[in-house]
């Protein structure tokens, strides 16, 4: 069993991730609808990977990466980074942050499901490169 | 097992339409503002809200759309390297882009193929170079900077943007006070709900939000480490009454900026923006619609449909119920107990109705926050000024009737300033204000119906040019002028011109307000003054009682509110008159006035002819009453109205259908529109 946290402040693309996910039963999924949300449930209960959007009020999904990395305890969680195309959000950028992977929208189902299950096998370290 | 993300078309849709709510109100603060001023955070918010527009129409393969949305945020992100300022024509760009975006949304909505962008719109959201930042690049804060660093501290300070810096100082300089809020999330605090999106929707409700920031805390002696969220809150309320009201401790809450002396009361900086503007105040705040969504939940229109389209089978079997209990109690039963539960379960059923059909409702300011851009539309094209005053009375009205509304006022609002308002030197002459005022007000007419008055500070309707334009005599009343105005095709001006020309009339106002909605227009003009259209449509779909019918052997429902009288008709005392759009008319006495009969079955153009032994009498306002003749009454109960899908190509006098409880589909007559189409066919024949 793996425990995914899914966070975006849209519910459609939440719940568009979460069914993605749904044909792998090993993977328990979880949703936050905020950066905030996320990080307040990432200190409370361990999880084995997150799904990340960047574009988010309040707090950014790159602030995010940079406050999780910045604690020991979850310095080694996957973290899967998903973006929409835009000169802004350059592949560096999110991976300097500490970003494990990323993927821009529009993803196929299966893909995501593919990542997923590659980075919860590989770990943080090995995605980035 | 497949995935289909198109499966989540109708939850896009929902969604989409909620952010485009919210592009459209900030929009609309930002054209509202004196062009030196900033609006950095809007511009933030604009550009966050179409790229998620932009990602959920990739996902959902909508691709026209993301090319605009995508041009948009390319708009947006020059303006905020600009320092937050947008050119008139970027946003211009930007309107015409959001406008393009909700027609394509319609189109999915639809299931039509979703049109790509045309040339002219990409060329209007072409990106152009940086303009130099200009005159009031932000920093104008300097005095208040320095002392907001020390306030805050080094550490905090280091943390906070510019903008968020400038907001504090605003906030300050306008009499309210910033608080610092510490919140430490735990797991026994998140099992009581008690979590950071709580706190920060009841903080929300208790001021302006600045800043949100995680703070990891090393464990030391005494505190075991973790999370802790710092925020920085404006708020009005002191320290104490913040902590209390968000449930935080009293130390978690405290005041590290006081607020500064007021040389007025009130928020100087939002009156001096634009006194003129008398707009909602939600449209203007920064934080409304986040704070809004604190407690709403979205909710796909269809599925509260389907609730009703339950409903609707349970007040079927409820009057199956009553009609068996009245058999029983015929047959002479004892039924006393029962017939108490069945008035019971009727009044249950009605409470239930009214809770779903509340879940449909919208606020009207989702109709009337759209029409400032508008106005402003309708300004450039015509080159005059004209300032929009809304008044909402926080009315709430369905979410079909909020859709169907929204045209009729776009056009009422093109007439206004198209043929309503006069031109400059005209206005000059009269002795009135070179800028005009379009005033629309709603509020509840009544438990049933909205009212909204659309109303110019123009030169009146030119009777005599209606008159001479539909080839009738003047008009002497304002009844008679809109009936005039509401002949298809008919413009009081010749040549068709850019905004109200191409034959669209009022006679579409009518059409929607009047045949579709089921509603009342009614005209108020005068010479030199003014005009006011007033709108009056029901606040939700229909469920009324109503009485079933039998006319040229063919059951129909009407609804009783509209039935002035059931009389019995003695063909002996009826008189022969003349025909009516080919039809045979009859006339009879009631009460000293004449009162034409009509055969039921011709005035819809059905087949069959009603024996007439019984007329429904109905009245449209203060006109002559006309009799509708049938064959008999059947009965009264309770139908669930389905409007008929498309009001353009609905029959007039059918308001719709329902399932009487047998299945099939019964018309359901609107008797009112009835009326007006025979006075219209006599005007025509006369």
């Amino acid at each position: 069993m793996a425990e995914i946290l899914v966070v975006d402040d849209s519910k459609v693309m939440r719940d568009m991730v979460t069914a993605c996910l749904r044909p792998d039963g090993n993977l328990v999924v979880s949703q936050a609808a905020s950066g905030l949300e996320a990080i307040e449930r990432l200190s409370l209960k361990a999880f084995d990977l997150v799904v990340l959007d960047l574009n988010m009020p309040d707090i950014g999904g790159l602030e995010v990466v940079e406050f999780v990395r910045a604690q020991d305890k979850l310095a080694r969680l996957p973290i899967l980074i998903l973006t929409t195309r835009s000169e802004d959000d350059s592949r560096a950028k999110i991976l300097a942050a500490g970003a494990s992977r990323y993927m821009t929208k529009p993803f196929a189902p299966e893909v995501i499901l593919a990542e997923v299950r590659a980075l919860l096998e590989t770990g943080h370290a090995s995605g980035a490169g | 097992m497949q995935v289909d993300l198109r499966e989540f078309r109708a939850a896009y849709l929902a969604e989409v339409d909620e952010h485009l709510g919210a592009v459209n109100a900030l929009l609309h603060a930002i054209a509202g503002r004196p062009k030196d001023q900033a609006a950095p955070r809007e511009l933030r918010d604009l550009m966050r809200l179409l790229h998620t527009v932009k990602g959920l129409s990739a996902m959902v393969g909508i691709e026209p759309i993301v090319t605009i949305s995508h041009r948009m945020e390319s708009v947006l992100r020059t303006a905020d390297r600009a320092g937050g300022f947008m050119s008139e024509r970027a946003l211009d760009g930007l309107i015409a882009g959001t406008r393009a975006i909700e027609s394509r949304v319609r189109q999915v909505g639809k299931g039509e193929p979703v049109t790509e962008p045309s040339a002219a719109l990409l060329e209007a959201l072409r990106d152009e170079p940086v303009a130099s930042a200009g005159a009031g690049s932000p920093g104008a804060v300097a005095p208040t900077g320095a002392s907001l660093d020390v306030a805050l501290g080094p550490e905090l300070s280091g943390k906070l943007t510019a903008s968020d810096k400038e907001q504090l100082a605003q906030g300050t300089a306008s009499g309210r006070r910033g608080l610092l809020v510490e919140f430490a999330p735990a797991p026994a605090k998140a099992e009581r709900g008690h979590t950071i999106t709580t706190v920060r929707q009841r903080l929300a409700e208790l001021g302006e939000i600045v800043r949100v920031l995680p703070v990891a805390v090393p464990a030391g002696p005494g505190t075991p480490g973790g999370l802790l969220f710092t925020i920085l809150l404006l708020s009005d309320a002191p320290a104490a009454a913040v902590a209390e009201a968000a449930l935080l401790d009293a130390q978690d809450v405290r005041e590290i900026l006081a607020p500064r002396e007021l040389p007025v009361p009130g928020r100087p900086e939002r009156a001096a923006v634009e006194p003129e503007t008398a707009l909602p105040v939600e449209a203007e705040d920064d934080h409304g619609f986040e704070a809004q969504r604190g407690g709403m939940l979205r909710v796909d229109v269809r599925r509260v449909d389907d609730a009703i389209e339950q409903l609707s089978a349970l007040i079927v079997t409820r009057s199956r119920l009553a009609r068996a209990v009245a058999e029983l109690r015929e047959a002479g039963a004892a039924t006393r107990e029962l017939e108490a539960i069945v008035t019971d379960n009727a009044r249950q059923l009605r409470d239930l109705r009214a809770a779903i059909l509340r879940v449909r409702m919208v606020p009207i300011d989702a109709v009337l926050d759209r029409l400032p851009l508008v106005i402003r539309g309708l300004g450039k094209s015509t080159g005059k000024q004209v300032r929009l005053v809304l008044d909402s009375g926080g009315a709430e009205l369905d979410k079909s009737v909020a859709e169907r509304i929204f045209p009729a006022l776009v056009h009422l609002l093109r007439n206004a300033v198209d043929h309503g308002i006069e031109g400059r030197e005209e206005r000059l002459r009269a002795g009135k204000p070179e800028q005009a005022t379009v005033r629309v007000t709603s509020s509840s007419h009544s438990s049933r119906q909205i009212e909204i008055r659309v109303s110019d500070d123009g030169g009146g309707v030119d009777r005599a040019a209606v008159a001479r334009k539909a080839g009738r005599d003047v008009p002497s009343t304002d009844a008679q002028l809109l009936e005039l105005l509401c002949r298809p095709g008919l413009s009081t001006r010749d040549a068709a011109d850019l905004t109200s020309g191409r034959g669209v009339g009022m006679d579409i106002v009518q059409q929607i307000v009047v045949d579709g909605l089921g509603g009342e227009l009614a005209l108020e003009t005068t010479a030199g003054v003014g005009t006011t259209f007033v709108l009056r449509v029901p606040l939700t779909i229909a469920i009324v009682e109503a009485f079933v019918v039998l006319a040229g052997g063919a059951r129909y429902v009407v609804p009783v509110p509209v039935v002035e009288e059931i009389i019995e008709v003695d063909a002996r005392t009826t008189t022969r008159g003349p025909r009516v759009r080919g039809q045979e008319s009859r006339f009879f006495a009631r009460r000293g006035e004449t009162v034409p009969l009509v055969d039921l079955c011709g005035a819809l153009g059905l087949p069959g002819v009603a024996q007439g032994g019984v007329a429904l009498v109905v009245r449209r306002g203060r006109d002559e009453p006309v009799a509708f003749g049938i064959d008999r009454i059947l009965g009264q109960q309770e139908t669930v109205i389905r409007p008929l899908a498309d009001p353009l190509v609905s029959v007039a006098g059918v308001s719709g259908t329902t399932d009487l409880g047998d299945g099939r589909a019964t018309l359901v007559l609107d008797l009112l529109a009835l009326c007006a189409k025979l006075g219209r066919g006599k005007d025509r024949a006369a």
